[in-house]
Order: structure tokens, then sequence, then C-alpha cells
């Protein structure tokens, strides 16, 4: 019994030891064979790695743009262009949408030296002084509202003729907002002291920046006076940026009652719950608030950063299979030519008692045997490779969108969509592909799928030999 | 006891049909050296393969010991080619890039002998063909012709078959080597009481055997069988 499965053991290791041994009979076409199946398996496997890793790049790139959709009114980017403010009935609309979250609701407006205390922490500087000049003849102050451009009474202004000369301070931007941790600009909101608001809060309260605070001596608890009303500090934060640090803070509804504008909203982030979700909610969101608001996402803007990886993706996942198919030809023919060439051997094999599946099997070994070879030296050139084919692919077809979407990110001006896009553009191309254990494990298996269909057909024509052709003349 | 009963084997070449061994019969005991001869396309190579079982008849019968080959399914084929029969070709058809031993253990390993086993009687049967110790590790490149068929033969005789079937032998060696070639032969068939049936254009050969067919356009010429049949 022992015996027996010895021998039957040995007589496979026999067959093996044929078809490895069989793998060198001719060198020259073993070596050459090894180096074009090496530079196929090479490509795969750097095809592989590209594909993974512009893979996770799009992943990263997709949940970093994050799943906001960004709603303000209709012609309206910050403080420039005009319009209506929207209302808080048009958002109820909004944030009654399937997959929407939360709806952050926001209501920006100026202080100016005529209804605040306050002193802007950020001076004018040349670019402040621009607003000086076209700061709003063709306005018209209306009764606590927001004066016009931002320009506040400093403006040695007037209709005398003759010279015009005009100062300018920079205002304080009040944000009154049902979210204060997702309403400072700049990014970030880092409570430095005191605590925020609730969302629904219509208390005479406010977080301040910290220059602002500094700029004011102000701290947790002292008082100022804005729209005629004396507010508390209840909280210092930092937002990261200079201008986000000269803002102040406020519960919406006391925004919308200070600057008698009830119901207002100028910008909304509406939360979806997942980022799949983000096109479908702004479309049934620009349906709902009509032509009143402009309704964007910052997943669109991702799409155009995105493209171009996803065309890497495509262009490897389409060289992967065609390394992979051109490998799987090569063997192929390989086998068949070698079972074509051994005819007469395989006829004698037959004749002096051997199955076909034994021939069979014994082919097979030869070809695993070449394909493994060819496998190390693909892995080789893959691990060497794989890196730099990346790193080429992502560089050429991304450098001309990133400066094309750095000035449009830059123009953005809307809090929430526009946050993080510069981060994001630079990511892009800091892509790193490395050949992993997996992929190695995936190579040999895919060498060795490759080699057993490519020795399949081979075996079909082994099956056909007759063993009579041994019989033929010479 | 080998036994051939109308045998036939024609193949279709286009419109027509060529029949290649037509209606032969004849009789071959154990442990007799049959020799065949004829012109070239008389059949000769044909009749070996039906034999050999390396090809099926059209019609007729061939039976070894009282068993009808042409009636075997695929896998009894391959165990009687394996056990029953061994091959000498006139190409010697050694395995390339396998030892002389090697080859020899070859239709020993497909008829499921152990190693051991193997390697002992390939020595043993290499040394009965006239080998050397430091030629059994040659690769068939590195033998003469002569050499190289004498590998064939102790293949051909590694599983102890009941017959052995030789197609010109002789014919890619020289006169001296072929002679010598035919002795061993023959003293094999005696010794190891195996019947054979060898191919040859060799009349001086043939002549040697215990019983020669001529083969004439796939017929049995008359009176060709001689001998003790």
């Amino acid at each position: 019994m022992m015996a027996a499965t010895l021998i039957k053991k040995e007589l496979i290791m026999n067959v093996l030891t044929r078809g490895i041994r069989n793998a060198f009979r001719n060198v020259i076409r073993t070596f050459s064979l090894v180096v074009i199946l090496g530079l196929s398996v090479g490509l795969s496997l750097a095809m592989l790695v590209a594909y993974q890793a512009v893979g996770k790049k799009i992943d990263s790139v997709k949940s970093s743009v994050g799943n906001t959709v960004s709603v303000s009114p209709a012609g309206v980017r910050g403080f420039e262009g005009g319009g209506n403010a929207l209302t808080e009935t048009q958002l109820m609309s909004v944030s009654k949408l399937a997959h929407v979250s939360s709806v952050t609701e926001t209501l920006s407006d100026r202080l100016t030296t005529s209804n605040t205390n306050l002193v802007s922490a950020v001076e004018a500087g040349s670019l402040g002084q621009r607003n000086a000049g076209n700061s709003g003849q063709s306005f018209s102050f209306q009764g606590g509202g927001m004066p016009p451009g931002g320009a506040g009474d400093t403006i040695g202004n007037s209709n005398s003729t003759g010279t015009v000369t005009r100062t300018f301070t920079p205002p304080v931007t009040v944000v009154g907002t049902t979210n204060p941790s997702a309403s400072a600009q700049g990014g970030t909101f880092t409570l430095k002291s005191g605590k925020t608001f609730a969302s629904d809060s219509s208390d005479n309260v406010a977080l301040l920046g910290t220059s602002l605070a500094a700029k004011n001596n102000l701290t947790v608890g002292s008082t100022f006076t804005a729209y005629g009303t004396t507010i508390t500090v209840a909280g210092i934060f930092d937002s990261g940026s200079t201008f986000g640090n000269n803002q102040l803070i406020m519960p919406l509804k006391t925004v919308q009652t200070l600057s008698a504008q009830a119901g207002a909203i100028t910008s909304a982030t509406v939360n979806v719950d997942s980022i799949t979700n983000v096109e479908s909610v702004t479309t049934a969101a620009k349906k709902a608030l009509g032509t009143a608001a402009d309704v964007t996402n910052a997943a669109a803007q991702a799409e155009t950063t995105i493209a171009p990886l996803e065309n890497i993706q495509t262009i490897s996942l389409y060289s992967l299979i065609g390394a992979v198919a051109a490998g799987a030809i090569i063997i192929l023919l390989t086998m068949i030519m070698i079972v074509r060439e051994r005819r007469r051997e395989i006829g004698v094999l037959k004749a002096i008692g051997a199955s076909n599946l034994k021939i069979m099997y014994q082919f097979m070994a030869e070809a695993i045997t070449l394909t493994l070879l060819g496998s190390v030296v693909g892995i080789v050139i893959g691990v060497v490779a794989g890196n730099p084919i990346t790193k080429l692919l992502v560089n050429n077809s991304t450098n001309s969108t990133t400066t094309q979407m750095g000035m449009r990110a830059g123009r953005s001006f809307e809090r929430g969509a526009g946050r993080g896009f510069g981060g994001l553009q630079n990511s892009v191309t800091n892509i790193h592909g490395a050949v992993g254990w997996s992929i190695i494990l995936y190579g040999l298996a895919a060498a060795i799928i490759i080699a057993l269909v490519g020795s399949a057909l081979a075996s079909f024509f082994i099956a056909k030999i007759r063993p009579a052709e041994v019989m033929r003349a010479e | 006891m080998l036994q051939v009963t109308n045998l036939k084997r024609s193949f279709k070449s286009g419109d027509t049909t060529v029949t290649a061994v037509n209606d032969i019969s004849f009789t071959v005991p154990n442990g007799q050296f049959a020799s065949i001869v004829g012109r070239s396309g008389s059949g000769k190579s044909t009749l070996l393969s039906l034999l050999g079982a390396l090809d099926k008849p059209t019609s007729g019968s061939i039976s070894v010991d009282g068993k009808d080959i042409t009636k075997l399914h695929d896998h009894a084929l391959i165990a009687y080619r394996c056990e029953k029969i061994g091959f000498i070709f006139q190409g010697y058809n050694l395995v390339p890039n396998l030892t002389a031993v090697e080859n020899v253990m070859l239709p020993m390993e497909f008829a499921g002998l152990a190693k051991a086993q193997r390697l002992e009687r390939a020595l043993s049967l290499l040394k009965q063909v006239g080998f050397s110790d430091d030629q059994m590790d040659r690769k068939p490149g590195k033998l003469s012709g002569g050499q190289q068929q004498r590998v064939a033969i102790a293949r051909a005789l590694a599983n102890k078959p009941k017959l052995i079937l030789a197609d010109e032998p002789t014919g890619n060696l020289d006169s001296t080597t072929g002679k010598m070639i035919f002795d061993l032969l023959h003293d094999l068939a005696r010794s190891e009481n195996t019947t054979i049936i060898a191919v040859t254009h060799d009349l001086e050969i043939a002549g040697k055997t215990d019983t020669t067919f001529r083969l004439d356009d796939g017929k049995l010429a008359k009176g060709s069988q001689k001998g003790k049949a």
C-alpha cells in the first residue's frame, strides 16, 4: 500500500521533471520566450500597479471633496453681484429632499463703523482701497441695512464738485449661521475659548475670530455693540486664515432680527448622505429652487479633476488586459509550435505506452516552467517600472488640467464647496504606485492560468496525434 | 501466438480509396523471428502499425494469445502497447534530452514500475545490448547510430513484451553494424522467448529469419511463408 503510493507519487514526479527539463531543451528559444513573456508580465504588473494607485487616488479625491451641495441666491457670490436673498421657506423644501441629511443656513452681513464699535483687524491695503473707488454711487443707504459695497462712513465723500477723495476701512463680516463650526471661512474651525451656540439660538451672542478679538481687546464674556445692540462674546475661534479670523459668527436668527432681514438666507450648505447622491440632490435642489438660486456642488469640479485620472485608469486597464492577452497568446503559440515540432516524439511516447493525459501533464509542466521563469523576469520589471510608469502616466495627463483647475478653485468664493481645493489639486499628482506581495501573487496566479490556457489548446493537438505517425518514413 | 485473419486497411485519399493492407492472414508462433519484405509502398509499415495497435484495421482481426486486439478500447490499447509490445524504429526515435538509461526506463515508468526496479532493469538491459557503464548516461546525440539502436532495442525489451515490432531496424546502419544489431535481436528473441516481426529491405537478413512474408500491393505473395510455421 505504502509502496504503491510511493510509486504513484514517483511517477507523477517523473512526468513533471521531464516537463521541466523539456523547457530547457532549446536554450535560445527558452531565453527569448522568457524575455518576451517577462516583458508582457512586467507590463501587466506595471499596469495593475498604475490601475490600483490611480483608483485609490480617485477614491481619496472623491472623499476629500465631501458630500455637500452649495446653495446661494441667484447672481450672488459672497458680497459681489446682486439679486434677492433666499428664504427659510425655500430652503425648507431643500432640506426635505431625499438623501439630504442636514442643511446649514447662513446670512452674511457687513458691519461698518456706522453700526458697530468693532474695528477690523485687517488693514485696507491696496486691494481694500479698490473698493473705495467702486463703492456705491448708485446705492443709497437704507435704514440699518447693508451699507453700500461695504464702504464705511469714513468715506470722505461728497457730491461737491471737484476731486472726490475716498478712504476705505474694511468692514467686519458677520455670519449668521445654524452651524457655527461649519461657517468659518478658511477651512477649519477651532474653538480657542468659550463655547458655541445652539443652531436655533436667537441670543445676542457671538463667536469672534482670534485676530478680531485681539484687535478689539475682547475675551469671552466681554461685550461689544453691533446693530445698536449689546452682544456678548460667547467664544473665540481660529479658522486658520487671516480673513476667517476677522469674522464674527452669530446665530442665524439673531442676525436676521438685528439686521432686519427676517427669514433671509444668503448661502446654504446641503449635506448629502452619500457622495454618490450628490448629483441627484443637486438636480432636485435646482428643481425645487428654480431660478431663485445657484445650486452647485464640488463633485462637478472634482469630476474635472478626476477625469484625467479616470482616463489613466481606463488606459492602464486596457493595457493590462492587452499585456495579459499578449502573454497568453505568446505561450499558446509557443506550445503549439513545440507540440508540432515534437509530433514524432509524442507518437513514440504513445507507442511505448504513455497515455494522452501523461503527455499533457508533461507539456503543462513545461508551459508552467516557461511561464514562471517569464513571471520572475516580469516581476522584476514590474517592481522596477511600476512606480515610474504610474508617475509618468499621471503627470503627462494631469499637468494641463491642474493649472486650469487651480484658477477655477481660486475664484470660487463659496464656503464649503471651494474649501481645500488647492490641496486637492496638489495631491492629484502625488500618486505612489508600488508592487506589493498581493500584486506579485496575482501575477503568479495569472501566469499559471495563462500557462494552463496556453497548454490546453496544445493538449488538444497532443490528443490528435496518432501513434502511427512514428511509422512514417522520415 | 500471433494470428492475423483477413486483415484489411484502406485509406481515403481524395476520391480514391487506397487499400494498403488487403485481406492478409497469417500466424506466427511464440518465440519466432519473422520478417516482412516488399517494395516500398507495398503496405509493410501499415501492417506493422496494425500489429502494434498504433492503427485500427478497416476489417479483420489480430489475435495475440487468443485476444483480439482490434476490439480493445483506447485505454486497453495503451496497456496493450505498454505491456505486450516493444517497438523498434528505423530512426531509433529516442527522446533526445533523456540519457540512454532514462530512455530505457521510460516504458517501465508508464507500466508503473518503481524507480529502483526500473533503474536496475534498464542497466542490465543496456549491459545485455553491449553498453559499457560510462555510456549509459549519454544522451542520444552523443551516441552512434548503432548505439542508439541498441538503446532502442533495450527500450523495446523493457517491459518483457510478447511481441517486438521492428520497422527497418537496420535501415539507417552500415552493413556490419546492421548485422550486429540483427544478431542481437535474434539472440534476444531466443533468450527472452519473444516473437519478433521485422520489416526489412535487406534480403540477406530476411533470409536468416524463421519466417519471411513477402508483401506485394498490400497482399501476401504466394509461397512466402516458409519454415516451421
